[in-house]
């Protein structure tokens, strides 16, 4: 089962390293990298988190790439296609397709977010040749790894909410539609709650709104949990508990997600 | 006991908008492949035989009745592995090269490397692809995706091959190869389904075939059968035997005495 799972894997990552649109991005995210040292000496108080903010602003654009383009091209199209008849017509069942490809596409963001954390420590490395070590005093090389890290857990949470808009809708448009909505919503939705929890003496709303914003905290993906941005840029001390709990909360919400996919994709005829 | 058994398949599919509408693929569809046999099936369009095929691939699931292969359900992804499918108007992963494929192929069957390599330089010698090893899918014509996709459900040696229109999109040179790689199966002992719009291709090579339409097996018949036995209400022309009972049958709705009920009585 696990070999199966593997070589499913492996022939998805095969597949989705040959999509042009990867090494596009690659060479988008390194130029930004670049961009960062050459902007920084313009704000010389803020060099350190000019560099991290463009830097990490690269690794989410490298992240986003895999839900948006790859996943929902690989599987949305899969199906469109009927390249899905090539896997499914082997000793493959549609499960271990959905987690098999899910796996492959993990691969595909953990290289290209491993190689942009390379060219952001190339970066820093390049910053602290360049400017004096004042600047650079609240670097901490861990806090930026956990900030990348999240950004990955984030990305595979976003993988899976693609993996499942493209198991149950009949289009690729509809599926990235779907997903971006998910992502906006996911992006937002924490800082919504917040405003109305905070704003609930000042503001005079139902109280079946509140009920359906702190349901859709749960429904949708919070993004907002996987967000250390601020802290590295910072150099702030992140908090274990905090990290601790969008771990087993981006795992358990990936795990969901995929268990919801299979459910359904083992449903659908591929007529 | 039969390589293949369908009985009583019935499919109907929504469509529309909220897909309230039905439309009936396979109305009380029963079939029976016995080992070793080359079953070919004709029908016109939208009679259903490609849904039969992937009710036995396990791609669509039956409205009701049963699908067996090698009395494995038809559902379950084992009997996959002792299964060749080529799909209509197969589609193989563009960016990846047909070598990849078989590679692929032959790790999920867990074969040694060794067979692998091989064995993929046989099947690509066998459907003359030897020099498109390593070319991209996507620089593939038709005819060449057709080969390769075929070269795909070979690769494991399966027992039996399910093949929906293998001959579509082949020019004569390709469609000779392909009828001589069945004929080739046929003699190795494999069970072969097979549906097909070439009547006379299927007449050629086929132990029995059967004639559907509107969702159901109306007729079964043998290549020897066909050539005794023609139905007086057939239209004369200068049609095949095959061509003629298939028009009486579908075009008039008639059903040959002798061979009516035979798909029914599965």
């Amino acid at each position: 089962m696990l070999f199966k799972l593997w070589q499913v894997a492996l022939f998805t990552y095969r597949e989705s390293l040959r999509q042009r649109i990867v090494y596009g991005v690659l060479i988008c995210a390194a130029l930004l990298i670049l961009f960062s040292l050459m902007f920084s000496g313009w704000f010389m108080r803020d060099i350190l988190k000019i560099i991290l903010d463009l830097c990490l602003a690269a690794v989410s654009l490298g992240g986003l790439l895999v839900p948006f383009f790859v996943a929902i091209n690989l599987v949305a199209g899969d199906i469109d296609q009927k390249t899905i008849f090539t896997i499914l017509s082997r000793p493959v069942g549609r499960g271990l397709y959905i987690v098999g490809k899910f796996c492959g596409l993990a691969l595909l963001a953990c290289t290209i977010i491993g190689i942009l954390t390379l060219a952001t420590l190339a970066a820093l490395w390049g910053a602290a040749l360049i400017f004096d070590p004042f600047f650079l005093r609240n670097l901490s090389i861990n806090a930026i790894l956990v900030a990348i890290a999240m950004k990955a857990l984030a990305t595979l949470v976003l993988i899976a909410v693609a993996m499942l808009w493209s198991t149950v809708t009949t289009s690729t448009f509809l599926a990235t539609l779907l997903t971006l909505c998910s992502y906006i919503i996911g992006q937002s939705v924490e800082s919504v709650v917040r405003f109305l929890v905070l704003q609930q003496n000042q503001l005079d709303y139902s109280p079946l709104l509140r009920l359906v914003a702190e349901a859709s905290l749960y429904v949708f993906p919070n993004l907002a949990a996987f967000n250390f941005q601020h802290q590295a840029a910072h150099g702030l001390a992140i908090a274990p508990g905090e990290v601790l709990f969008a771990l087993v909360y981006g795992l358990s919400y990936t795990a969901g997600l995929l268990i919801l996919a299979v459910l359904l994709f083992s449903r659908r005829d591929l007529s | 006991m039969p390589a293949i058994l369908c009985h009583a398949l019935s499919k109907t599919y929504g469509h529309g908008f909220w897909r309230l509408q039905r439309k009936v693929a396979l109305a009380n569809f029963s079939l029976a492949v016995a080992r070793g046999e080359v079953f070919g099936i004709v029908g016109p369009n939208g009679a259903g035989k490609s849904t039969a095929l992937k009710i036995l691939m396990g791609l669509v699931r039956p409205t009701s009745g049963s699908a067996q292969i090698l009395t494995m359900p038809a559902s379950d992804p084992a009997c996959h592995a002792h299964l060749g499918y080529l799909p209509e108007n197969p589609s193989l992963y563009k960016k990846l090269t047909i070598s990849e494929h078989l590679h692929f192929a032959g790790q999920l069957a867990q074969m040694p490397s060794k067979v692998i390599r091989s064995r993929t330089a046989e099947l690509l010698a066998l459907v003359d692809l030897s020099l498109a090893a390593h070319i991209p899918i996507q620089r593939f014509s038709k005819g060449m995706t057709q080969r390769a996709a075929l070269a795909y459900a070979l690769f494991t040696d399966p027992e039996i091959l399910i093949l929906d229109e293998p001959m579509s999109g082949l020019d004569p040179l390709g469609r000779q190869l392909v009828l001589e790689i069945i004929r080739h199966c046929h003699n190795q002992g494999k069970t072969i389904l097979f549906c097909s719009h070439i009547l006379t291709d299927v007449e050629r090579i086929c132990s029995r075939i059967g004639i559907m339409h509107q969702g159901k097996l109306v007729a079964q018949t043998t290549p020897a059968e066909l050539a005794q036995q023609l139905p007086a209400s057939a239209p004369a022309s200068s049609a095949t035997p095959l061509e003629r009972l298939f028009l009486a049958t579908v075009q008039k709705g008639v059903v040959p005495a002798g061979e009516q009920g035979e798909g029914h009585a599965l």
